[in-house]
């Protein structure tokens, strides 16, 4: 060992050397909640508290176009005794799990293609980008796109009178739930294949060869292996398609000519009209339900431990 | 029986497996050695069929195996990684292939659980069939992957850098296991490694590579004493190679050569080479103390470092001066002599 000779190198060592009791800095001490503060003050400023105001709007009073801020339990009682937004909380469900189905019944093959049969970063880069092309173009622009698609002079019925499969334009393709249906389909898909690919990108290869190797075919490789590997995958972007579709409103406004009425539809309907109690018991049976769903979805799979 | 005949193969340009052959015979231990880049690995993935050869075929039993597809092949393959399933249980990993293998999977879970079991133990993991894989040690995954593959009876088991990823201390363990293991199941191991002291530890017989062929095939102390070329003294990291001018006189025949660190004698500089001996001068750099070993590190005028070895058990450490010249002697029959000078370069 060499000793330190020249002035320089001891002043240096003198800095930190333990001898000069270090002054504990204010920014050690509240570090921490100082790196907090901003996010949380965000959370509290536009999350919790609107959160909070509109499950306390929902108690008010509601005359003909203002709220009063006296509580009662009328816009509820109002809201569970009527078929119509009962039906409209009926047809959300029922529209997200149909389009949650879709999603994945589409989405995970193509997925598969790209995270495990593309071995090339790069295409699987370049595909990957391919699938959110769409999203360059407004939303509404893409809902209302399918319009010239469907209807009974559309694309699509054109296309199949041409090749003689049906003899008569079919007429549910527009204006129904199934139109409200395939637009949501065709726009949300894309969330579940990204959280897919990025899942099966991730498997081992070598973990595939193994499997092989101690002699299983390719569909109990997929079963047993792959298919458990990417749920978490699955979680995720069914997560972001629940949330997405629950609380739609524009997909089913432009395609469903007013006979497919989702919880968005309702809240956006009575703000319109002034009803504020009543959007807001809307809002919170919405936020009740993606909340069900979401915990529904992490307690399936586990999502910290697998991620 | 194992035979592989005049494998070759290429990716694009690069030439993985030059016309390699070989024959392992029933039961034996086979370790192969080359360094990285050397096709090991690759013909370890062509034997278990995860690569395609170009040409050639490689016969077991006398049967050609290069038409099968991988999970008829009965060839187990350990991979580096050890490639656990890390969503099943460790005994799930184990069972995977006698529950979900397409020939003659075993269906009765009593018989599953009896297989599995009798496995774990002969690996030495009888109490943590529950466990799972991230709750695991290097040490036991390595278990775990070599169970898994034994289990199903393959006719072969391949290993490749089955040690890699374990520390010094489990890898000496390892070893132990592994030789014990293949005793007792009698078939036929492979053994992929680029640690020369591995290969020679492991190997019944040692398979040397390097860019894709074969330097020589032979038992580790033919191998270690009597490396077939240069290249194979080189991976042996046990050899020093001298250029005839680094030699003093005329001492030995044209080519390069070879002397292992240990027959080097270090004498006194001004000493006279018998008829029997090789000389050559050195400047004494530095020595390196490892317990039994010491290593003396000497530097020719040529710039070539030259390692010289005493086993302190049969020899006492020598008091060298730092920067003086010392006279290297050893047996002249003892080196071996290589080719031309050129490939020393």
């Amino acid at each position: 060992m060499r000793a330190p000779s020249d002035g320089t190198t001891l002043g240096s060592v003198s800095v930190t050397s333990p001898s000069v009791p270090a002054r504990p800095r204010w920014t050690d001490r509240y570090g921490t909640w100082l790196l907090l503060a901003p996010g949380t003050l965000w959370m509290l400023l536009f999350l919790a508290v609107p959160m909070l105001m509109m499950v306390y709007v929902s108690f008010w009073t509601q005359k003909t176009f203002s709220i009063e801020p006296k509580l009662t339990l009328q816009s509820w009682i109002n809201f569970f005794s009527s078929s119509t937004y009962v039906g409209a909380l009926v047809t959300t469900v029922e529209i997200w799990a149909i389009v949650l189905f879709f999603t994945f019944i589409l989405g995970y093959p193509t997925a598969l293609y790209i995270g495990l049969f593309i071995r090339n970063k790069t295409t699987q880069t370049i595909v990957l980008v391919l699938c959110v092309v769409p999203f360059w173009t407004s939303f509404l622009i893409r809902v209302l796109a399918w319009r010239p698609m469907l209807g009974k002079e559309g694309a699509v019925n054109l296309l199949l009178l041409k090749l003689g499969l049906i003899s008569h334009p079919i007429d549910v393709l527009l204006f129904t739930e199934v139109s409200v249906i395939i637009g949501m389909v065709q726009i949300y898909v894309v969330f579940m294949v990204g959280p897919v690919a990025v899942m099966l990108g991730r498997i081992d290869r070598s973990l595939i060869e193994a499997a092989r190797d101690l002699g299983a075919g390719s569909w109990r490789i997929f079963r047993t292996i792959v298919f458990p590997l990417t749920l978490p995958g699955v979680a995720v972007g069914a997560i972001f398609v629940s949330v997405m579709v629950l609380g739609e409103f524009a997909t089913s406004a432009a395609l469903s000519g007013q006979k497919v009425n989702l919880l968005g539809n309702i809240i956006v309907t009575e703000v319109g009209s002034l009803k504020w109690a009543f959007a807001a018991v809307a809002g919170v049976v919405l936020t009740a339900v993606m909340g069900i769903v979401i915990a529904a979805l992490l307690r399936a799979v586990n999502l910290r431990e697998e991620l | 029986m194992l035979e592989i005949r005049g494998v070759r193969k290429s990716y694009g340009a690069k030439r993985a497996l030059d016309d390699v052959s070989l024959s392992v015979r029933p039961g034996e231990y086979l370790s192969l050695l080359g360094p990285s880049g050397s096709g090991k690995s690759t013909l370890l993935r062509i034997i278990a069929g995860f690569e395609r050869a170009d040409a050639g075929e490689i016969y077991l039993d006398g049967k050609p195996l290069t038409a099968k597809p991988v999970h008829e092949r009965g060839v187990g393959f350990v991979s580096q990684g050890f490639a656990l399933f890390p969503h099943l249980t460790v005994f799930d990993n184990v069972a995977f292939g006698l529950r979900f293998r397409q020939r003659n999977p075993v269906g009765a879970p009593a018989e599953v659980k009896r297989r599995v079991d009798e496995m774990l133990e002969l690996v030495g993991l009888g109490e943590l069939g529950g466990r799972q894989i991230a709750q695991l040690s290097g040490g036991q995954k390595q278990r775990v992957a070599l169970a898994r593959t034994l289990v199903v009876d393959p006719h072969i088991c391949l290993l490749d850098e089955p040690l890699g990823a374990l520390d010094a201390n489990l890898r000496r363990r390892m070893t132990i296991e592994l030789r014990r293991i293949h005793q007792r199941l009698g078939i036929i191991f492979i053994h992929v490694t680029g640690n020369e002291i591995e290969a020679l530890a492991m190997g019944e017989r040692v398979v040397v590579l390097d860019q894709g062929r074969v330097l020589q095939t032979d038992a580790p102390d033919t191998v270690y004493n009597r490396p077939a070329s240069l290249q194979v003294a080189r991976f042996l990291n046990r050899y020093n190679t001298f250029d005839q001018r680094d030699l003093d006189g005329a001492a030995a025949a044209d080519g390069v050569s070879c002397i292992r660190r240990d027959l080097i004698e270090v004498r006194e500089a001004g000493y006279r080479a018998a008829a029997p001996e090789t000389l050559t001068t050195a400047t004494f750099v530095t020595a390196e103390y490892s317990g039994s070993i010491i290593v003396y590190f000497f530097s020719l005028p040529s710039g070539k470092v030259v390692e010289v070895e005493y086993h302190l058990s049969h020899k006492r450490p020598a008091e060298l001066r730092e920067g003086s010249a010392y006279a290297l002697v050893w047996r002249t029959d003892q080196a071996m002599v290589f080719g031309s000078p050129k490939i020393a370069a």
